[in-house]
């Protein structure tokens, strides 16, 4: 009895430390994270503030792409097994000074923009609203479901010997992970 | 699989682990893919690179410790193990370290080389220089457009050969008239492709409304951009001379295309600027990892080298030591085959010879010690031999000591002869005389010249007659001598009293035989004729001549028959029949006997102690009857004068030590005097008697029946505190209380003969 007490202990201590963390950021601050159920799926909407570190901005001005990345991912709990993953998705924004044209440049998924100041073309890919993450099918049957949401800086897309001697200043991260109503908007 | 070889296959994992790690680093370092394998694992490859280096290094310390901790309490051979492996280390890590040194400063100086001043100006130069002639272009088509508006403006209505003159004038791509709203009023030139001529935008309108406004497009897509998407466009507000409503404002509009020379060229130098400028960032990435990478392998080489240093000392120490070892082992004497290295090389060689060497050296230790044995074992036997020779032997050196004395010659001379070894005969007490009679027999019998010896006539043979002990017989000895080489000379001798006694009792009987024969001769005729005499006289004769005749006759009848007994028992003696052997009981002869001395019986002067369950022994009945008859008449005779005369007939059984019977004894005890340590001598020859009257030689006849028996006799005198039979210890003769006569049948009947008991007579 006491072996099998003590497996169990064991196995909810695993868990325990298993299960990531509700939210971790560093550098950044999600300002606002939001879902809605509409018509055609569930909508995601959000906002982050953050500043480029001194490192970065020299990095970006001396040519080196910057990517931002935002990833979802919509997962039911299961009490018996592993969670099931509903959906998930990422979206890329690289941003780039072109120096010819003096001008920031967005890009995501082909679509590209100019910008002639960085606040300008930071605002762009601070935020972003209406993102479609779920189909209506998805979501059709009542469960528990959360969302894990992260925001960051990938370094790991900088050229490799940066990545090697990587100063501070390039770690910019956000996590959350977030439960949802019954009607599919975020709890607190 | 051996410890030794599993440490090996450790070690080699180990090591191949890292040279697999350090190449996989080096493939991602140097590779120019963009995100391969190694790069996404950069990280983990640089890990697993560090924890094969510690467990190098872990491996390489316990080897160290533990080569430390052997020197240190001197195990054979971590001497030379470590000079080995410290030689070999030494050959591995210094051109590593040199290497290494060169390198760093190398990667060092160049990568600092690939980043000048001058150059990072130049492409900066050039950057700007593009970017002028670029705004140069611009600026230009400003002004010429405005010009072109206000002149527009002047020559009154527009119309579509007043915007194809203005194109050809101003030798721009498209000229078109756009609305207030953005519409194309009027188009020159155009981009044939499209269908629909493109709108300025809203923002675009709303600035020209100030002055001229230009803008460079088409750059999204540098592909297209330099095969003539890239454009510049220029609007400027038409003046609006005829002041009528409704026609709202208007708007040239000039496009004109970048030449693609120009915008490759500079495109190509913001490519180059913006790489160099990241090249120039990572700059401090890249050194460190060049010099990460360095460091790495040349830790690791040069743990590989420790290692195969070690192992290298160790595979080229093992025959040496196992030489070393094996000269130790011999050094001590142990001779068991040593082991043999498999290899074919010289070392392997010389092992097989050391390992042929101690086999061939145990084995001529083995013939040795086995002659040896050989040898030791004949000389026990001719030890053996000489100690249980009756005879005695004697060896004296070349100076006249005496080194051998077999214990026969201390028994026959009853002297402790092992005690004078090393010292002249003649310092031994009472062989003095005999001493210089040896010498002076090998003297005689030695040749004046040695080297002509001969050496049968050197041996010489002769009896001596050696009187050790005034009251005893003298001994006679028969000696003989031979010299030995190196001038030793061997002397045996022998006790020949007895065989001196034996002929004098053989000349006696035949004396006997003889005297007897002659004197029995007369007897008869002697009594007869005094006998004839009496008859015939004794009736002339009368009175006292009668009386006189008949005493005389008497006592010459009394004489012959008395002489005729002596001569009888002398012939007897002489002549004795041979014995009849029977089986018959001991006991029953003894108490047949005894039923003739009833007197003595009765008064107790006569007793029998007979011992019950006698075994029959093998005798002939009336030759041992008389031996019965004589002792007991004998013992009789001895304690006659005594009141408390006591004989005693006694019978026993003596055992072998494993319970069978061995010998009958008979006994004849009685305590009177005793023998005279003359008699006790030479009792059984003839003519030796203690009686006054008596022949003498009724213990001859004894002697003679137990010969023909082949039963000891025995006689000795009985002392009162000792125990019969052994002698006195302190030489003082202890008072004789009686004697004793035994005698000893060995000759059993076999035991459970059935004749036994109707043998008995």
């Amino acid at each position: 009895m006491t072996l099998v007490r003590a497996v169990i202990v064991a196995w909810l201590a695993a868990l325990i430390a298993l299960t990531p963390g509700a939210s971790r950021a560093e550098g950044v601050e999600l300002a606002q994270l939001s879902t809605q159920r509409g018509e055609d799926g569930l909508e995601l909407s959000f906002n982050t503030r953050f500043e480029l570190s001194r490192a970065a901005e020299d990095a970006l001005n001396k040519g080196v792409p910057l990517y931002f990345v935002a990833e979802f991912a919509v997962l039911r709990s299961r009490w018996y097994w592993r969670d099931a993953r509903i959906a998930r998705g990422e979206r890329t924004w690289r941003l780039e000074w072109k120096p010819l044209w003096r001008q920031y440049r967005v890009s995501t998924g082909g679509l590209e923009q100019s910008f002639a100041t960085l606040d300008e073309a930071l605002s762009v890919l601070r935020g972003q609203s209406a993102w479609r993450i779920a189909e209506p099918k998805d979501i059709e049957d009542s469960g528990n479901y959360y969302l894990e949401f992260s925001y960051r800086l990938d370094v790991s897309q900088l050229p490799r010997p940066m990545q090697i001697g990587l100063q501070a200043g390039f770690a910019l991260s956000v996590e959350q992970k977030r439960g949802f109503n019954a009607d599919f908007s975020l709890k607190p | 699989m051996t410890r030794t070889a599993r440490w090996g296959w450790v070690i080699t994992l180990v090591t191949l682990t890292g040279v697999a790690g350090v190449l996989a680093f080096l493939l991602s370092v140097g590779t120019t893919s963009e995100r391969g394998f190694f790069e996404r694992h950069y990280h983990w490859l640089f890990w697993v690179n560090v924890a094969v280096a510690a467990v190098l290094t872990l491996v390489i310390l316990v080897a160290a410790v533990r080569l430390v901790l052997r020197v240190r309490r001197g195990r054979f051979g971590s001497r030379l193990l470590l000079k080995l492996a410290g030689i070999f280390a030494l050959v591995g890590v210094v051109p590593g370290l040199m290497i290494y040194a060169v390198s760093y400063q190398f990667v060092n100086r160049s990568i600092e080389t690939w980043f000048d001043v001058k150059l990072a100006s130049a492409l900066e130069a050039g950057l700007n220089l593009g970017r002028g002639t670029l705004d140069a272009m611009v600026a230009d088509l400003g002004n010429r457009t405005r010009d072109a508006a206000e002149q527009f403006a002047d020559a009154g209505a527009p119309q579509l050969l007043a915007l194809e003159r203005l194109r050809d004038k101003l030798g721009v791509r498209t000229v078109a008239l756009v609305g207030g709203n953005g519409q194309i009023l009027l188009e020159s030139g155009g981009d044939t492709s499209q269908l629909t001529p493109d709108r300025p935008s809203r923002t675009l309108l709303d600035k020209a409304r100030g002055s001229v406004v230009t803008q460079l497009e088409g750059l999204e897509d540098e592909a297209q951009a330099l095969q003539g998407g890239a454009r510049i466009r220029a609007l400027a507000l038409l003046p609006n001379t005829e002041l009528r409503l409704g026609l709202g404002e208007r708007y040239l509009m000039v496009v004109q295309r970048v030449p693609a020379a120009i915008l490759g060229n500079a495109l190509a130098v913001q490519a180059a600027n913006s790489e160099y400028q990241q090249r120039a960032l990572e700059r401090v990435g890249l050194r460190r990892m060049y010099l990460g990478t360095l460091t790495l392998v040349l830790i690791l080489a040069v743990f590989a080298a420790l290692l195969l240093a070690v192992t290298l000392g160790n595979q080229l120490a093992r025959p040496l030591l196992m030489l070393a070892d094996g000269v130790r082992q011999v050094a001590q004497g142990d001779l068991s085959v040593r082991p043999v290295l498999a290899s074919r090389d010289e070392l392997g060689g010389l092992t097989r010879s050391f390992a042929d060497m101690t086999g061939q050296l145990a084995d001529a230790r083995e013939q040795v010690q086995r002659s040896v044995a050989e040898l030791e074992s004949a000389r026990t036997h001719l030890q053996t031999i000489l100690d249980n020779l009756t005879a005695g032997v004697l060896v004296f050196d070349a100076a006249g000591a005496l080194e051998t004395v077999n214990p026969g010659a201390t028994r026959i001379l009853r002297l402790p002869l092992s005690a004078y070894v090393g010292r002249p005969l003649t310092e031994v007490p009472g062989l003095a005389e005999f001493a210089a009679a040896l010498d002076a027999r090998f003297e005689q019998h030695l040749g004046p010249d040695p080297a002509e010896r001969d050496m049968d006539r050197e041996l010489w043979q002769e009896s001596f007659e050696l009187q050790l002990d005034p009251q005893q017989e003298p001994l006679s000895l028969l000696v003989r001598g031979a010299p030995l080489p190196q001038r030793a000379r061997l002397v045996v001798f022998d006790d020949i009293s007895e065989v001196v006694s034996a002929q004098r009792s053989a000349a006696w009987s035949e004396v006997a035989r003889r005297l007897a024969h002659e004197i029995k001769n007369p007897l008869t005729p002697i009594q007869l004729s005094a006998e004839r005499l009496q008859h015939k006289l004794e009736a002339k004769l009368e009175g006292t001549d009668q009386a006189m005749l008949v005493r005389s006759v008497a006592t010459i009848v009394n004489q012959v028959q008395a002489m005729k007994q002596l001569v009888n028992e002398f012939r007897d003696y002489a002549r004795l029949p041979s014995a009849q052997l029977k089986p018959l009981d001991l006991n029953a002869l003894i108490q047949e006997v005894l039923s003739l001395y009833a007197e003595p019986q009765e008064n107790g002067r006569l007793v029998a102690d007979l011992g019950p369950n006698l075994p029959c022994i093998k005798g002939d009945a009336s030759q041992l009857r008389q031996v019965i008859h004589n002792l007991v008449q004998n013992a009789l005779d001895a304690v006659q004068d005594r009141a408390d005369g006591r004989v005693v007939v006694r019978s026993s059984l003596s055992l072998t030590d494993a319970g069978k019977p061995r010998a009958v004894r008979l006994h004849i005890l009685d305590n009177g005097h005793g023998f005279a340590e003359k008699v006790l001598k030479r009792a059984f020859e003839p003519y030796v008697t203690t009686k006054s009257k008596g022949t003498g030689l009724g213990l001859a006849v004894v002697k003679k029946i137990a010969d023909e028996h082949a039963a000891r006799v025995s006689l000795r005198n009985l002392h009162p505190t000792v125990d019969a039979g052994s002698p006195p210890d302190d030489g003082r003769e202890a008072a004789v209380i009686g004697a004793q006569v035994s005698l000893s049948f060995s000759n059993l009947a076999p035991a459970a003969e059935p004749g036994a008991s109707s043998a008995k007579t």
